[in-house]
């Protein structure tokens, strides 16, 4: 390139990025800022109420339950949702197109009916008990709500087709030859699999994984229908603390100390695997 | 071979079971949901004892629910194109550029997503009540579109990255400018990308009710504000019907989508 | 593409352009619940308010205590009168977030002096009351709250409501034996221990329309109830029963945000809301009990024996002054104790 013209090149993408940065900065950092300034400011100005939860057994455990919660999710959705990604990359365009239909079709309800829906099916007295009980299948019924099970099922439902999609274009935009020339190589399936297929799809599984694990870390509302008083997220726990309690320097606190070890996370998972690492490979 | 259907041999089977359950899985609350916009108890019974239309009757009685409807939709596409647009943009600028701070910027793009949204609803309530800018339409789309953003921003950064930036530049070479090779090469490649950016930004905002409470006003009532002041207080089967109504109309749209892409050549 | 969003860009504008000029400021806003309470707010006070007085009663919903205090804090307020939870109110009124209320309009003296506070006055009350399902328990019926505490009489899944305000931990006292007039201090660690003896088998309701599901499905056959929720369900036809014995009085109370831009029509307007026609139409409507004394003398007298006023004998009172002071600690302790 002829010199200057990185520098230019340079200038051109960063207006690109103007726009959205002006909007986050304008109408997110901003307010977000005054209001999480609150935590170290109410009631007494000072550190108090990060003390508070850190030195809470509630707390961390809340914390802990959260980040489990979102990892599990995040692992079952990927292990649903790559063989279907996979599926819809290869079968035949009417399967294809119908598998894309259901998985778009599923995140058309609102997530608060599709909630309720969830307890109809997993209760003691719901669908999915009184039809094992009736097969005779089970003597008891199975306790599928109000506990981590409701939760992951009634989660894992939610957010599942935020990772089918971005793995199913990752997927579609393999060059099958690639495959091919390996089989010709002499690779055997797994072969291919571990060594070609995976690392080809690394970005969008991140991309996927990244979606999913930040929306777990985040919702409340299904966990809180779906899960027992023991299985209580953070946001849940924030929002309380906003709505219900009043207390905004205690809520702010929580958020932001949420907010920083998820970036840290998102920072580790970016120096594992990289955004770039695509480019770089090739 | 992995991704010839034909030659895959049992992992065909394996997959299709797999993707059998997950749409099972995937439809079952639906069905539920429909099942029970047709049933005769009030209580989310099922099966339900019996059969009748009257919840589709209240649904078409009640015109604040055709309203909240339209708002959201309202809401949601002008969210869904800005988020796309602007994403686009800034996915650019963060997969081709290389000025420092790339990766922080990435990171705070990402902020609205990971931050508890009742934060962000109580603190930008707060400002637009100065601005006087809740319960209008201005600050509602404001508003989503930071939620969404960050969608658009993945999927299409996720697509970006994998696009080969040399086609774009071969197209330059050829003549064409920086911005006529992205519309009329890059766009088209990266299109999974910008549908999923677009799908995703749209349901952030017609599924998003925390600062949907916070922004609306007697005026400017969104659908899931509706839906979760109805099931919080009365627990009606209208809900169901409501979101009966949405997953037909849904359908009947990708069935003409469908048939449209039928009638064109690929 | 980006002409696409160009022209959309334009549209939004020109919409919220046109849209900002519409809706001014009607001549109050009455914010509550939403849903069919609301609905029955709307047809018997706000309508016969408008009608006798020519203002105009906008309705807004659903009430949120973050938005409330997020609006007192700017001091741009938009709500004139808000109904809340009573202990919500008194807690409020300590943090300064609400108008001291001016009785020259509202004939103080007819109103239930449970429900009236400086800054508060009541919107409807009502009871928890023990609610079962007599078609999924067959014989047995509880017939105190010490029963819905006796896994052996009553086994099987229970129901209580979720949120850290008065009743629970009332409930659990009395079972464990504790007088009724000496519920207050609560002892807490002593409500959590027993408590804690049915604590696998509680499942939380969170709102009204969810512990009527669970009752009427029978997933939960017995529990703590709302009196209008339980007597609802029985309205429709479903096997369920009331044994109100013991039961905790608590009331929804009308407030006044501070700083609230139309202050005299909102005072105006709660004459309405409480005088003896107003509250006896809501409670006709919603099963809810009024709060004004005359109201009774009003009311249909088959309404009469669903109300918490015919079941006085062992009636108890929740103190909502007792928890205004201690609401931040009990809360915290509920918390930990629901997260273990």
């Amino acid at each position: 390139m002829r010199p200057g013209a990185a520098a230019r090149r340079n200038a051109r993408e960063f207006v690109g990025v103007a726009p959205a940065l002006a909007l986050v900065a304008l109408v997110f950092v901003l307010p977000v800022a005054a209001l999480l300034l609150r935590s170290v400011l109410e009631p007494q100005p000072g550190l108090q109420n990060y003390a508070e939860i850190f030195a809470s057994a509630t707390y961390l455990r809340v914390f802990e339950n959260t980040f489990l919660v979102a990892a599990l999710v995040t692992l079952v959705t990927l292990s649903l949702g790559f063989p279907v990604a996979w599926l819809m990359t290869i079968a035949s365009p009417t399967w294809s197109g119908l598998l894309f239909a259901i998985v778009v079709l599923s995140m058309w309800t609102n997530l608060l009916t599709r909630t309720y829906a969830w307890m109809v099916l997993l209760q003691n007295t719901g669908v999915i008990n009184r039809a094992l009980l009736g097969l005779g299948l089970i003597s008891q019924p199975l306790p599928l709500i109000n506990n981590l099970t409701g939760v992951v099922i009634g989660m894992t439902y939610i957010l599942l087709p935020f990772m089918i999609l971005p793995l199913h274009a990752a997927m579609r935009d393999l060059d099958p030859a690639i495959l091919r020339a390996a089989a010709l190589c002499g690779a055997t399936r797994g072969q291919a699999f571990r060594l070609i297929f995976l690392p080809l799809l690394a970005s969008g599984i991140a991309a996927g994984a990244l979606m999913v694990f930040v929306m777990a870390l985040g919702y409340y509302i299904t966990p809180a229908l779906l899960g027992g008083a023991a299985n209580m997220m953070l946001a849940e726990l924030i929002a309380q603390l906003i709505q219900s309690l009043l207390n905004w320097g205690l809520g702010a606190a929580a958020a932001f100390a949420l907010l920083v070890v998820t970036l840290a996370l998102y920072a580790v998972q970016f120096r594992a695997f990289g955004f770039g690492a695509m480019r770089e490979g090739r | 071979m992995l991704l010839d259907y034909s030659r895959l041999g049992w992992l065909r089977y394996a997959l299709t079971g797999v993707a059998a359950l997950v749409c099972a899985y995937l439809l079952a609350p639906i069905a539920v949901i429909v099942a029970l916009s047709f049933g005769s108890s009030q209580w989310l019974k099922f099966p339900p004892p019996g059969w009748t239309l009257k919840w589709y009757r209240a649904l078409l009685a009640d015109p604040d629910w055709l309203t909240a409807f339209l708002t959201s939709l309202e809401i949601a596409v002008i969210v869904a194109v800005l988020s796309t647009g602007i994403g686009l943009m800034a996915s650019f600028g963060l997969t081709r550029g290389s000025f420092r701070g790339r990766e922080a910027l990435r990171a705070l793009f990402l902020t609205p997503m990971v931050l508890p949204v009742v934060i962000f609803a109580v603190a930008l309530y707060g400002v637009f009540l100065r601005l006087h800018l809740n319960g209008t339409l201005v600050g509602f789309v404001l508003a989503h579109l930071v939620v969404a953003l960050p969608f658009a921003i993945i999927a299409i950064g996720n697509a970006l990255e994998r696009f080969d930036v040399a086609i774009e530049d071969a197209a330059v070479l050829c003549g064409a400018s920086r911005t006529q090779a992205r519309l009329r090469v890059t766009l088209p490649a990266i299109r999974l990308g910008l549908f999923a950016a677009a799908l995703f930004s749209f349901l952030a905002s017609w599924d998003e009710v925390v600062v949907a409470i916070f922004m609306a006003s007697p005026d400017l009532q969104t659908l899931p504000v509706k839906i979760f002041t109805s099931l919080r207080q009365d627990l009606s089967p209208v809900i169901a019907a409501v979101s009966s109504c949405l997953v037909v109309l849904t359908a009947l749209l990708m069935g003409a989508a469908a048939l449209l892409r039928r009638g064109r050549p690929t | 593409m980006n002409r696409i969003a160009f022209v959309a860009g334009l549209a939004a504008m020109a919409l919220a352009l046109g849209s900002a000029g519409a809706s001014r400021a009607a001549d109050m806003v009455f914010t509550s619940w939403g849903g069919t309470t609301q609905d029955a707010q709307r047809e018997s006070w706000a309508k016969p308010f408008t009608a006798a007085t020519g203002i105009n009663v906008k309705q807004d919903g659903p009430t949120d205590y973050g938005k409330l205090k997020a609006m007192v804090d700017s001091g741009n307020v938009a709500w004139d009168v808000v109904d809340v939870e009573g202990d919500f109110a008194a807690a409020a009124a300590k943090a300064g977030l609400l108008e001291p209320l001016d009785f020259s309009g509202l004939a103080k003296g007819d109103l239930d002096p449970r429900f009236v506070s400086a800054n508060s006055v009541g919107s409807f009350y009502y009871s928890f009351v023990i609610g079962y399902n007599k078609e999924t328990l067959g014989a047995k019926a509880p017939k105190s709250w010490a029963d819905l505490f006796d896994e052996k009489a009553f086994p099987g899944k229970r129901t209580f409501y979720k949120w850290a305000a008065p009743g629970v931990m009332e409930i659990a006292l009395l079972a464990d034996g504790v007088a009724p007039d000496k519920l207050y201090p609560l002892d807490l660690e002593r409500a959590f221990k027993k408590l804690d003896t049915i604590k696998k088998d509680i499942v939380w309701w969170g709102s009204g329309a969810q512990s009527q599901q669970l009752l009427a499905s029978g997933e939960t056959p017995i529990g703590m109830f709302w009196n209008g929720r339980v007597v609802a369900l029985q309205q429709q036809g479903a096997p369920v029963e009331i044994e109100w014995t013991q039961n905790l009085t608590a009331a929804d109370v009308l407030v006044v945000p501070k700083g609230a831009p139309h202050k005299a029509e909102a005072m105006k307007f709660l004459a309405v809301a409480t005088g003896p026609k107003g509250q006896a139409d809501l409670a006709a409507a919603t099963g809810y009990a009024p709060i004004n004394l005359k109201s009774k003398a009003l009311m249909d007298a088959k309404i009469a024996p669903t109300l918490p006023d015919a079941h006085t004998q062992t009636q108890i009172n929740l103190d909502m002054a007792y928890w205004a002071d201690h609401r931040d600690e009990i809360g915290k302790r509920w918390y930990d104790w629901q997260a273990k």
